[in-house]
């Protein structure tokens, strides 16, 4: 089986699989703690989500993924990826290029950090350029606010195996597991749903429209087309459902059987969303791409928050991408609503009632959830629902929705065994 | 950027009683193939007040253009009122009594 990923370069698992050679290699090593979103980030680089970096970006590419949405080799790239870090620190524990630091997570050890480079650069730029605006309410100007002042660039491997904890062990799945997964469900064709939701109907639809479009001429007796959901793990706030009710709760969809078995399969990934809106768009087709994805579905309003984007901003940057630079179709698809005269859940790009239509969203959803009503079958399947409530028995302190207490109890999404 | 929007109080069976019970079940609107919701209209000013009082609700300028995810408390209080004044035109009111 070929591995290849986003750039057309090969995917390769940056990962120290045998605890003594682990143990070894980070024996006298300075180390540096570092916080869930570069922990994941890691783990992501290690098992090549983000092929074809092997590691933080130094500042060319950094430089040039502001200014031209690509890497300093000309591969289209629109996130930075930085390891950020305080001078101060870097000061204190002495951190020079050309030497192995060990990155600790949770007070075990993670990843190795090969130091290619030391660098400043500017957040406010940073965000500018990435999220088009510098305004503070924008949640990914929070973000690339709150960086530390100083950078490092260089290449991870990871020295421990994170053990990912119920219910997202069975979801988790590399880029090259997933390869294989699809392989054995004879799956030519994947479209990707990107989603932080628990399903709605209209969710459900988006996904069956996707598929449609991706399977397209392909013959339809044996199918060779699948919907991958990859639901985004990241960080939480109060209010957002809980982690284990959206993977549970699109597995529901699932095993109540309104997706068939061979051409649905749910998994997770790690990414702490920028809402970059259409940057974002397209870094998440290349993650998609690098998971073996053909096809990414696009909806309205696609990594979005309040009104810095157009809904459809996300689906005209790829109009702009040229030829070849990525290996993966985006599926545009508009909202789904449900229209009262036709008596279902049906699409705006072919529904004729836009006077009568009722337009539904998660948000909504999860606000008749917190009014104690019980959505309507047709637009939120009773299976789901079932689920969410059971998750929020088991895992949210008996909320579906993130509180400060299930914030700062939940149990971990993975953790890292003891070397 | 000043647009006015909705917000909805879903409509339980405890609710739909005490509708029920002052003569007001007909005000609620049926929505999504049987379900009831009052909507009260804010103002674009109300609409950024609202989201000053309570930072973890949503204005879902996207799709339903209503503000959502308002603290449990928030929305009883607003069931109340309504209940109390027997009309929906009691956003300003909350406002003032929650500032």
């Amino acid at each position: 089986m070929e591995y290849i990923g986003h750039g057309g370069k090969e995917i390769v698992e940056r990962v120290i699989a045998s605890p003594a050679e682990a143990k070894e290699r980070i024996k006298g090593l300075k180390s540096v703690a570092v916080s869930g979103r570069i922990a994941r980030e890691c783990i992501d680089i290690a098992y090549g989500f983000f092929t074809p970096l092997e590691g933080f970006m130094g500042r060319d590419d950094v430089g040039e993924v502001c200014k031209t949405m690509a890497l300093s080799d000309g591969t289209l790239w629109s996130m930075p990826i930085v390891f950020d870090i305080a001078a101060r620190e870097i000061k204190e524990k002495d951190i020079k290029v050309g030497e192995t630091i060990l990155l600790l997570y949770q007070g075990g050890p993670l990843a190795i950090l090969e130091v290619g480079g030391i660098f400043d650069y500017d957040r406010t730029e940073m965000a500018r350029s990435v999220l088009g605006t510098n305004d503070v309410k924008h949640p990914g100007v929070k973000m690339f606010n709150g960086l530390e002042d100083s950078f490092i660039g260089g290449k991870i491997t990871l020295v421990n195996t994170p053990r990912f904890n119920p219910p997202f062990d069975r979801f988790w799945y590399t880029p090259r597991q997933m390869r294989e997964k699809f392989a054995e469900k004879g799956w030519s064709r994947v479209v990707a749903h990107q989603t932080r939701n628990v399903p709605h109907s209209g969710h459900e639809w988006l996904m069956k429209g996707a598929w449609f479009s991706a399977n397209g001429e392909l013959p339809v007796e044996k199918l060779q087309t699948g919907i991958l959901v990859s639901c985004i793990i990241g960080p939480k706030r109060v209010g957002d459902y809980i982690d284990e009710a959206i993977a549970l709760g699109q597995q529901a969809l699932h095993e109540a059987e309104y997706f068939r078995d061979d051409v649905h399969m749910v998994s997770i990934a790690l990414w702490d969303m920028r809402y970059a809106g259409p940057k974002e768009a397209v870094f998440h087709a290349i993650l998609r791409e690098n998971m073996g994805c053909t096809h990414h579905m696009f909806g309205r309003d696609h990594a979005g928050v309040g009104t810095y984007y157009d809904p459809y901003d996300a689906h005209r940057i790829f109009d702009r991408i040229p030829e070849g630079s990525l290996n993966i179709k985006p599926v545009r698809i508009l909202a789904w609503w449900y229209c009262p005269v036709c008596g279902e859940v049906t699409y705006s790009g072919l529904c004729g009632h836009s006077k009568e239509k009722q337009d539904f969203s998660g948000s909504m959803i999860r606000s008749m959830v917190q009014d104690k009503v019980k959505p309507t079958k047709l637009i939120f399947r009773p299976e789901v629902f079932d689920t969410l409530m059971e998750s929020a028995d088991e895992y949210g302190f008996g909320s579906p929705f993130c509180t400060e207490e299930y914030l700062s109890k939940r149990q971990p999404v993975f953790e890292l065994p003891l070397l | 950027m000043a647009e006015a929007c909705l917000v909805n109080l879903w409509v339980n069976e405890d609710r739909y009683d005490r509708l029920n019970k002052l003569g007001m079940a007909g005000v609620a609107r049926d929505m999504l193939a049987g379900m009831k919701v009052l909507q009260l209209q804010c103002s674009a000013e109300q609409k950024d007040k609202m989201l000053e009082l309570y930072p973890v609700a949503k204005w879902d300028s996207a799709t339903t253009g209503s503000i959502e995810l308002l603290p449990a408390e928030a929305k009883d209080k607003l069931f109340d009122l309504v209940v109390k004044r027997k009309k929906l035109d009691i956003v300003e009111e909350f406002l003032k009594c929650a500032a």
